[in-house]
């Protein structure tokens, strides 16, 4: 996190989650936590999943059992690996489809894939110092 | 392999300045030092990106984005006051939901849980 620019604003204390629509909760909760191998919070409702990035949240709802309508999300979110080469041959052996090459942006690698609902994810890695010297 | 955290959620925009300056002016979320279209929350960054720019259709991303703030029914109001559009606030049993929309029509959830977890 870098920043120096604050206002009051409402006063976000921080990020709690990230929602994760899907339509079929038993194949998500065996991508997150098997596949990808985040660790599931053990505390929460079987009916909301959740996993545990290390910084936020994962919260894995059902939107056609609320009533509301499926819509997967297309903005991806950014998961930090060491290697994303080496991340990405793994989970292809797994069976995961990645969108085109792995892109180089100059200062970071990222590979584009979805998890079994479409939800766009990344991984990703910064290579690259910030312009102060410091590294992720 | 070992996901170490998440660097970055990506938020669709139509118009990233706007996006920018309202996160921070109604949010108060801080812009980042190092990139323009990004905004701090203490533990993880928001990262604006144009879609249309790349040629893909734009969407708002309606599965929620989760701030913490002290008091939901106070930060509604402050953001409706503000010109955001309200959808709700739900009372869970363990925490308040407040949704509002952002001017991309992205949804943010204005969050706290006030129920301790308890172990199933």
């Amino acid at each position: 996190m870098h920043n120096s620019q604050t206002t009051a604003g409402i006063g976000v204390e921080r990020t709690d989650f990230v929602g994760i629509p899907t339509r079929d909760r038993e194949r998500t909760v065996k991508f997150y936590g098997e596949t990808l191998g985040i660790v599931p919070n053990r505390r929460t409702h079987e009916n909301f999943p959740e996993f545990e990035t290390g910084n936020v949240t994962l919260a894995v709802f059902h939107p056609e059992e609320m009533g509301m309508e499926f819509k997967p999300n297309a903005n991806p979110i950014a998961l930090r690996v060491r290697d994303v080469e080496q991340a990405r041959k793994k989970l292809e052996a797994a069976g995961v489809e990645f969108h085109g090459e792995t892109y180089d942006s100059g200062v970071c690698h990222m590979a584009f894939f979805s998890d079994p609902d479409g939800n766009a994810l990344m991984l990703h890695r910064r290579y690259a110092p910030y312009s102060d010297g410091s590294t992720p | 392999m070992n996901v170490e955290q998440v660097d970055f959620v990506s938020v669709p925009t139509r118009d990233a300045a706007r996006a920018v300056a309202w996160y921070l002016d109604v949010l108060g979320l801080p812009v980042s030092d190092y990139t323009e279209a990004e905004v701090e929350t203490p533990n993880v960054t928001l990262s604006f990106w144009v879609p249309e720019e790349d040629n893909i259709p734009f969407a708002p991303n309606e599965s929620g984005i989760a701030l913490r703030v002290a008091d939901v029914h106070e930060a509604v109001e402050e953001v409706k006051a503000a010109g955001a559009e309200v959808v709700g606030i739900e009372d869970t049993g363990v925490c308040h939901m407040g949704f509002v929309k952002d001017p991309d029509g992205n949804v943010l959830i204005l969050h706290k849980r006030y129920a301790p977890r308890v172990p199933r």
